[in-house]
């Protein structure tokens, strides 16, 4: 040992004198150094990528800038305008009713999925079912609403064809703004059901199944044991998979653009749609950004809140 | 000397033959630098890959690089040029539709032409006299030329003639009219291998939507009126063309008039076709499919300029099956038109740009893109629309008659703010469409809000 300190002490001697002692606390020094070190290029792409972006946005929301003038200080005209813009009340509005259709969806039938293909859980078929309900969310998003707008046009579409086979009237898919935003979620819900499903199965997989037993010999049984028992110890995964899609789906964009370009009228145009437009169509840099800051508060707001609730209704063990 | 690759070899000669072919009258206005310039050009490489690599015999040591830029419409495109433009990507040389001439003019983005087409007139007399002074007056703003038509399209009628005999109609002489047209639309509904087609088809769009309508029922989205200027040109290169007199220097649209008697009464019309049936529901995401719908015999009746030509030949319609009419009479027959061209980004290699953008002028430099091979657009040069470049269209000539012969077809309104009025156009036209709410009160509530847009804009 006092020969590899001596070697060690040979080859520190470029080291400043703080760090290059054999002491306890030139040794911890060391392992900040390098713990530091091993940061470093994390923190650099954090900073650079994501901190930076987000302080250029909030500094933008204070600015009026159409890229080909210098920025102009507004303070705060541009939040000021976005709370009286009713296309932008709108936008949230249907970000919201969307993201609650396509989250109660999701979840829905996410968890039915795990709970019947775990009961293959010993079985080739499991392999089969877990790829198949994955593979759409391999696909490319604008692909799928491309796809789905194609399958869900009024009087070309494949799906108004069968409804009509069986004697069902067209249905205006995605040109009646009663209906356009249940179809848009949808399409969002088969595109993204199996990332949900793998999230939720890795919970039912988890599940204490000695608690599961014990359940079954006191005699609860289907719904019963699933309301009572199944869910409150899925509530965990619950909780982690919704705010994972309400995260993701306040900032609905690839289906509602590629399908209806918020249309008709802005009946499904979503707040990312706008911060969108108003950036690259009208040439509002500025305004844009103070949409999406205020988006941004609104998810943080969001989550925060479900955390909050989180504490009544999540069973951890 | 060190011996040539192979491949190496195989590049010196095809730049050579290109080089070889091209016209002697082309001449390069700056003089050849030593420096090595890289010139970012929007086009996709498999339309201007032969001409790319014709111009490294031209000019060594500029390569010009393409940027290949997608989108729905005219309007999308010229949003993503602008998001390159932001990020600090430009491209020296871009590619502008009607829809982004006066954006990128009006921005102080693209260079003004006129001293460099004075200064080299004698080189580009040739271009001019094969170009009709409608396109290049589109290409004017405020008494500036920015850019030297390329490729144009006005709104005409396409039919379908399998459907057509079906239901025991002639194609329409170019005078037909509106009702002409609306007993067309009926008859051909409800035909074809499954008896479910539509009389008539149409996206919307600021071009081809329902826009030729407000034109030929004598209006427009915005008033229009006719800037002053432009003499320089039209006496220097179109001195003896009776088309070019009365000419100016560009359009202006000075206020929105969506909601005059006019326009109601032409989005009623089209809101009619889709209520009674004869037209199928207007959907954004499915604009590109109905070519293909035209083509399987559902849609009797599409507008289109010369580019479906290319469309159709891709979708394998069989020739004597289809072909083109003027867009239908009512209070008039002005046609709608957009024009496509390349300009130069102001502050970038302006001379290295000019240079090509001069040299692309040539007939045989045109040739040579990919998109008048197969036709895909309706060429600016007179002389290459021809009854080869539209086969199996036996009114091929209307294509550039538009134009020509018809010498009111207009621009499509497309002031600085177009993507915005865009956007506009076409959220209003979808409710109407839809049939949820009137043409009256959806071109009221379309007024308000392009007279806010005008107002942000003043």
């Amino acid at each position: 040992m006092a020969s590899e300190a001596t070697l060690g002490s040979g080859r520190r001697n470029w080291l400043p004198a703080w760090l290059a002692g054999d002491t306890v606390q030139g040794i911890r020094r060391q392992r900040m150094v390098l713990g530091v070190l091993f940061l470093l290029p994390t923190l650099i792409g954090l900073i650079l990528f994501v901190l930076g972006p987000i302080v250029v946005a909030v500094a933008m929301g204070f600015m009026k800038w159409n890229v080909f003038r210098p920025p102009e200080f507004v303070a705060l005209k541009n939040f000021a305008r976005l709370f009286r813009h009713d296309l932008v009340g709108n936008s949230f509005g249907n970000t919201f009713v969307m993201m609650a259709m396509t989250v109660g969806m999701l979840e829905v039938f996410a968890i039915a999925l795990a709970l019947s293909v775990h009961r293959f859980a010993r079985s080739r078929l499991a392999y089969f079912f877990r790829t198949v309900w994955f593979l759409p969310v391999l696909l490319s998003g604008v692909s799928v609403a491309v796809t789905l707008s194609y399958m869900f046009h009024t009087d070309f579409g494949v799906v108004n064809y069968y409804l009509g086979v069986l004697g069902i009237d067209k249905v205006p898919w995605l040109v009646s703004s009663d209906v356009v935003r249940f179809s848009v979620s949808l399409a969002t819900v088969w595109r993204n059901l199996g990332f949900t499903f793998i999230i939720y199965l890795g919970g039912v997989s988890a599940l204490p199944q000695e608690i599961l037993e014990a359940a079954t010999v006191d005699g609860a049984r289907g719904l019963k044991r699933l309301w009572l028992i199944t869910l409150p110890l899925l509530s965990p995964t619950i909780l982690f998979a919704t705010v994972i899609d309400v995260i993701r789906l306040l900032q609905f964009f690839d289906e509602p653009y590629v399908m209806t370009r918020g249309g008709p009228g802005d009946s499904s145009r979503t707040a990312v749609m706008m911060v969108y437009d108003t950036a690259f169509a009208n040439l509002e840099f500025g305004y844009a950004s103070s949409i999406s800051v205020v988006l941004f508060l609104i998810i943080l707001a969001v989550t925060g809140f479900q955390f909050l609730l989180s504490k009544r209704w999540v069973f951890y063990q | 000397m060190s011996a040539l690759s192979r491949r190496e070899m195989l590049q010196a000669s095809a730049a050579t033959m290109a080089a070889a072919a091209l016209p002697a009258s082309v001449t390069l206005a700056s003089a050849p630098s030593q420096d090595n310039i890289t010139l970012r050009l929007q086009a996709d490489p498999r339309d201007y890959q032969e001409v790319i690599d014709a111009y490294a015999g031209v000019a060594p040591n500029v390569s010009v690089e393409p940027v290949s830029v997608t989108g729905i419409d005219h309007a999308e495109v010229a949003t993503k040029i602008l998001a390159s433009l932001a990020a600090g990507t430009p491209v020296d040389i871009g590619f502008a539709a009607t829809e982004a001439t006066q954006l990128y003019a009006g921005e102080g983005l693209a260079m003004g032409m006129k001293d460099r087409l004075l200064d080299q007139a004698d080189d580009l007399m040739e271009y001019f006299s094969d170009v009709s002074p409608v396109l290049v007056e589109t290409d004017f703003y405020e008494g500036d030329l920015y850019q030297l038509p390329r490729d144009f399209n006005a709104a005409n009628m396409w039919l379908n003639t399998k459907l057509l005999g079906e239901a025991g109609l002639e194609l329409p002489g170019e005078d037909w009219t509106k009702d002409d047209f609306n007993e067309y639309a009926r008859a051909l509904t409800g035909l074809g291998p499954e008896g479910d087609s539509f009389g008539f088809a149409w996206n919307n769009g600021l071009w081809g939507g329902w826009l030729p309508w407000i034109f030929v029922n004598g209006s427009n989205l915005l008033s229009e009126e006719r800037v002053g200027g432009g003499e320089w040109l039209w006496d220097t290169f179109y001195a003896d063309d009776p088309n070019a007199e009365g000419r100016g220097g560009g359009f202006r649209w000075p206020e929105p008039q969506a909601n005059n008697a006019a326009n109601v009464e032409a989005l009623e019309h089209v809101v009619a076709l889709t209520r009674d049936g004869h037209a199928p529901s207007v959907e954004r995401g499915f604009a590109e499919n109905l070519s293909g719908f035209f083509a399987a015999d559902k849609i009797g009746m599409y507008p289109g300029g010369g580019f479906f030509t290319g469309f159709l030949q891709d979708a394998g319609m069989e020739p004597g099956t289809y072909d083109a009419q003027f867009w239908p009479r009512w209070q008039s027959q002005r046609h709608q038109l957009g024009v496509g061209a390349l300009w130069i980004l102001i502050g970038g290699s302006e001379d290295a740009a000019w240079d090509f953008v001069k040299w692309h002028t040539g007939r045989d430099v045109m040739e040579m893109i990919g998109f008048f091979r197969v036709t895909r657009t309706t060429p600016a040069r007179r002389s290459m629309c021809t009854a080869e470049r539209f086969p199996n269209v036996s009114n091929w000539n209307i294509f550039y008659d538009t134009v020509d012969a018809r010498p009111d077809t207009g621009p499509i309104p497309a002031p600085v703010f177009s993507i915005e009025l865009t956007n506009i156009f076409t959220r209003y036209t979808e409710v109407a469409v839809s049939l949820e709410q009137s043409p009256q009160d959806t071109l009221d509530a379309m007024q308000r809000e392009l007279e806010d847009l005008y107002a942000r804009n003043a």
